[in-house]
């Protein structure tokens, strides 16, 4: 098909930037064969979900003969569907970006990846130490601001305070991932961490009056039409509102950058076990993951991908990235929300 | 399958007089049995354990907490305003629509329901444009100079009460419509024949024959209302939290589910309460009325 055709043309320029033909190679010889079988994974829908699904699981399917489906759902609803699917999974293979992985490894809703031969490439961090998931790429967090209302480009959290951004700052709630990771962040900017949150709900409390949104999905209303000039997201959301003819800057805080996983796991019990082993070491390629910072600027987790100079210049390194407790974030989580819907939303 | 059985097993037997109902009611009665009773008790069931024991904690710790009183004050507040303004609005247009003459009322009607074909995600999406800061609702407000400074109905209960009373109205205006068809002009005419101005039989005729309709449109729009998740969680965001947003936030984001489960519990005998004692105080005004 013409789609096929144009992200294989992609993969081809891909390469040819890249100039390193030794990459090539990579996993062709241990090329599968899955002709007949399906596999099913959970995407995050949209726009994200369709490059995903060319960049990853068409040229997988094409080089292995498999059928790869995804089927819709944010993180949470993900993580929700793998529990009351436990034992009889109808999905094989998930993702996760608000490391919902932990829960799923802890509640042994998920099994080793026991086949994805690059596993120990990727950096200790990004995977987990028993196996049992892998960060397949990395969203770096930020600030998003308009670059027509404000001149100088943000430097730290601690700018959401300013009197100047009053009445124009959004932030997520706290239901979403980011809006976790802005509090944490505000908490380290003020003294504060993981361990510490009373400094990021004292800051919070300062600003509960600006907007609260709930999903990605706000972002073009709130600064085409909602008169706001600074939000916390991400690197990937910016270059989609930049694409879309927003003039939206992203700014690196000096606190850092918290990161956000973007992970793969197979679910305990899954019919296609080995098919999401091998999609899932067909995401940490090099060649694949490329393609993925292309088309979403999401940074790559296998430390052997080199970018090209002009991506490179655009998406972070994974070692600029911050690397926040998250185990020691939702073991709170529950209790943040308590108080976060009746001190900042109320 | 279930309805071929039945009818073949009724043509085998004599069908007797008591049998026939039964049998006739029998598929229709298994599949409420299985797909609504079953998974409805086992959903309450979830909600009275706590950690594998029998226990009214979920229950305890809603009831003492002014924060979710706040909540379920805060939807029952939804629904009542969105049944109000439904009803204001709806009377009119049912009346007028159901008393014209013109080959046009069929295709009015139409129209009126014509917002139904449209998902409410869908429209609560249009109202969210309108409602930003630097919406269409703020500009035009400015421009009249009603307002002196750009406001934002977006991330508030205002907004969700309006953009749920427009995703509601179509559903008051056919219930109300039916009614009023279904009462005789002439009832109108001769009271006006005997003195009444218009407005005054329309109160004393049409309206006080109408509280079947009144009280079936209400109880629509209230329990549509006071459940609605997409209206709320779109257009409302995390500041204007119902039970419904609640009850999706502790089953998905906190995997919370006795207490997901006891919050669904508590607005199912809400809704049940009001409903009764609202059919009933109207049921009783008519009746007392038709008596004097």
């Amino acid at each position: 098909m013409g789609l096929d055709r144009v992200s294989r043309r992609q993969f081809v320029s891909g390469l040819a930037a890249l100039g390193s033909l030794p990459l090539l190679p990579t996993g062709a010889a241990a090329a599968q064969d899955f002709a007949g079988r399906s596999l099913i994974s959970s995407g995050f829908g949209g726009s994200t979900m369709d490059i995903i699904q060319k960049a990853v699981f068409d040229p997988f399917d094409k080089a292995t003969g498999a059928r790869s489906t995804q089927v819709p759902m944010q993180s949470a609803a993900a993580l929700a569907r793998l529990k009351s699917e436990a034992g009889n999974p109808q999905i094989d293979m998930y993702q996760f970006s608000g490391g919902q992985e932990d829960v799923a490894k802890k509640e042994g809703l998920i099994q080793p990846l026991t086949a994805v031969s690059q596993l120990d490439d990727i950096p200790v961090g990004l995977r987990d130490p028993d196996g049992s998931w892998v960060a397949w790429a990395v969203i770096a967090e930020g600030i998003l601001y308009r670059k027509d209302k404000i001149k100088e480009p943000p430097r730290s959290y601690r700018d959401f305070l300013k009197p100047e951004y009053k009445g124009h700052i959004a932030f997520p709630a706290i239901t979403n991932g980011y809006g976790v990771d802005f509090l944490v962040m505000l908490a380290r900017a003020f003294g504060g961490g993981e361990d510490n949150i009373e400094p990021g709900f004292e800051a919070m409390k300062k600003i509960k009056g600006e907007t609260i949104f709930k999903a990605a999905s706000d972002l073009p209303s709130l600064f085409g039409q909602g008169d706001i000039w600074i939000i916390p997201y991400d690197s990937g959301n910016a270059f989609k509102l930049q694409t879309s003819g927003l003039p939206v800057g992203f700014a690196t805080p000096e606190e850092g950058s918290p990161a956000v996983n973007i992970t793969a796991v197979v679910a305990k019990g899954a019919k296609n076990a080995d098919v999401a082993n091998a999609a899932i070491d067909y995401m940490l390629r090099p060649e694949a993951q490329i393609e993925i910072a292309r088309q979403m600027r999401w940074t790559a987790s296998n430390p052997k991908t080199k970018l090209p100079a002009d991506l490179a210049a655009e998406v972070p390194d994974v070692s600029q990235l911050a690397k926040l407790n998250r185990a020691l974030i939702n073991e709170q989580r529950a209790q943040w929300i308590e108080r976060w819907n009746r001190e900042i939303a109320r | 399958m279930t309805a071929a059985g039945v009818m073949t097993a009724g043509k085998g037997a004599a069908p007797s007089r008591i049998f026939v109902p039964v049998l006739i009611f029998a598929p229709c009665l298994l599949v409420y049995l299985v797909f609504f009773v079953w998974p409805q008790l086992s959903l309450l069931a979830v909600s009275a354990f706590d950690r594998g024991q029998v226990s009214a904690a979920h229950y305890i710790r809603f009831f003492s907490d002014e924060y979710y009183w706040e909540l379920l004050g805060r939807t029952l507040f939804l629904g009542v305003s969105v049944t109000l303004i439904t009803l204001i609005l709806g009377v009119p247009v049912a009346y007028v629509i159901a008393r014209m003459r013109s080959r046009y009322a069929a295709l009015l009607l139409v129209l009126t329901t014509f917002p139904l074909l449209v998902s409410a995600v869908v429209r609560s999406f249009g109202w969210m444009v309108l409602f930003f800061r630097d919406g269409v609702v703020s500009n035009l407000l400015l421009a009249l100079g009603l307002i002196d400074q750009p406001m934002q109905l977006m991330y508030t209960l205002t907004g969700v009460i309006i953009a749920l009373a427009q995703v509601l109205l179509p559903l008051m205006v056919l219930t109300l419509h039916g009614v009023f068809k279904s009462i005789d002009p002439d009832l109108e005419h001769a009271a006006m024949s005997l003195g009444a101005p218009p407005w005054l039989a329309l109160w004393l005729v049409t309206l006080r024959l109408a509280p079947g309709g009144i009280i079936a449109g209400s109880l629509l729009v209230f329990s549509l209302a006071i459940s609605a998740f997409a209206t709320p969680a779109l257009v409302g965001g995390a500041r204007a939290n119902v039970m419904a947003t609640t009850i999706y936030e502790q089953t998905i984001e906190l995997l919370d589910w006795p207490f997901a489960s006891a919050l669904s519990a508590i607005l199912l005998v809400f809704v049940l309460l009001i409903s009764l004692l609202y059919a009933k105080a109207l049921d009783r005004r008519s009746a007392g009325e038709a008596a004097s």
